[in-house]
């Protein structure tokens, strides 16, 4: 969603991305041991992915490799001639060090194990 | 003389243009656009879903189209020509375990299936197709069949 209040920042051409970059559609799920995000990002190989994380946010940058030859004349065009790019914040809940990532067939799936703090903890009632 | 097909465009659909609805919303949001709705996600993606971009372009030898199918197996994937129209077929069943007690867990299963269309105008070489799957994105290729050279026909007059 910060995306989306500045949508003029992902459209300045910057030395390192010279394409517009669109938000990936991504969903994120919540298990008691870890975060997991999906995210659609057909066309993106594991070469042209990157991903960083420090402790207050989460960037996964993924470029389209494919460029179509010279010789070949476009017909019909919808795929988006866009990069994706998704910036996430993090907060006292993420454990930065252990992020997992996984890219198969398009979809990248991130893990983000919860910090030891807040993972649910029983409490044993004595008495 | 091969019956033209009345279409504007190659690509045809069973529902509103997927193209200039779908670059209106990327203008006004960067946002792209869910294949298959992974998320069951409803409200201004609801139509969107079951629908895949696709891009159809020509060399001299081949047709080749390009269709991005993020998250599905090869085997799920079909691709299929007849009489001149590709169908791609994506066809996906996902299964969800709530998260709750081993008891109590229930196991949700939903299928969805995706596919769209292409008309190819020329003759082709149906026996030499190839499909590729990588990185979600399938490559079809399809070759043309050389031009059949006009022959002549002599007609009597009686």
């Amino acid at each position: 969603m910060n995306d989306l209040l500045t949508p003029k920042e992902s459209r300045v051409s910057a030395p390192a991305v010279p394409r517009r970059t669109l938000t990936p559609c991504y969903d994120v799920k919540e298990t008691s041991e870890a975060f997991i995000l999906t995210a659609q990002v057909p066309g993106v190989d594991r070469s042209s992915l990157e991903l960083t994380v420090d402790a207050l946010k989460l960037t996964v940058l993924g470029r389209r490799v494919f460029t179509a030859p010279a010789e070949w004349r476009a017909l019909h065009r919808e795929i988006p001639q866009a990069d994706y790019r998704l910036s996430l914040e993090l907060d006292h809940r993420f454990n930065p060090e252990a992020v997992r990532a996984e890219l198969s067939q398009g979809v990248l799936t991130l893990t983000l194990p919860k910090a030891e703090a807040v993972k649910p903890r029983r409490i044993d009632i004595k008495g | 003389m091969k019956l033209i097909r009345y279409e504007t465009s190659p690509v045809y659909n069973p529902s509103t243009s997927y193209t200039s609805l779908r670059d209106e919303m990327d203008r006004l949001f960067d946002v792209a656009f869910p294949t298959l709705s992974l998320f069951q996600r409803d409200g201004i993606l609801g139509d969107w879903q079951g629908e895949f971009p696709l891009d159809l372009y020509q060399e001299k030898d081949a047709f080749i189209v390009r269709a991005e199918l993020p998250g599905f197996r090869k085997e799920d994937i079909q691709v299929e020509v007849t009489d001149g129209t590709l169908t791609i077929t994506g066809y996906q069943k996902t299964e969800r375990k709530s998260d709750q007690k081993e008891k109590e867990a229930q196991t949700t299963t939903q299928e969805r299936r995706v596919s769209r269309s292409v008309a190819l105008p020329e003759h082709l070489k149906l026996d030499k197709i190839q499909a590729a799957y990588e990185n979600g994105v399938l490559t079809v290729t399809l070759p043309k069949r050389e031009e059949v050279k006009p022959k002549q026909i002599a007609i009597e007059v009686k």
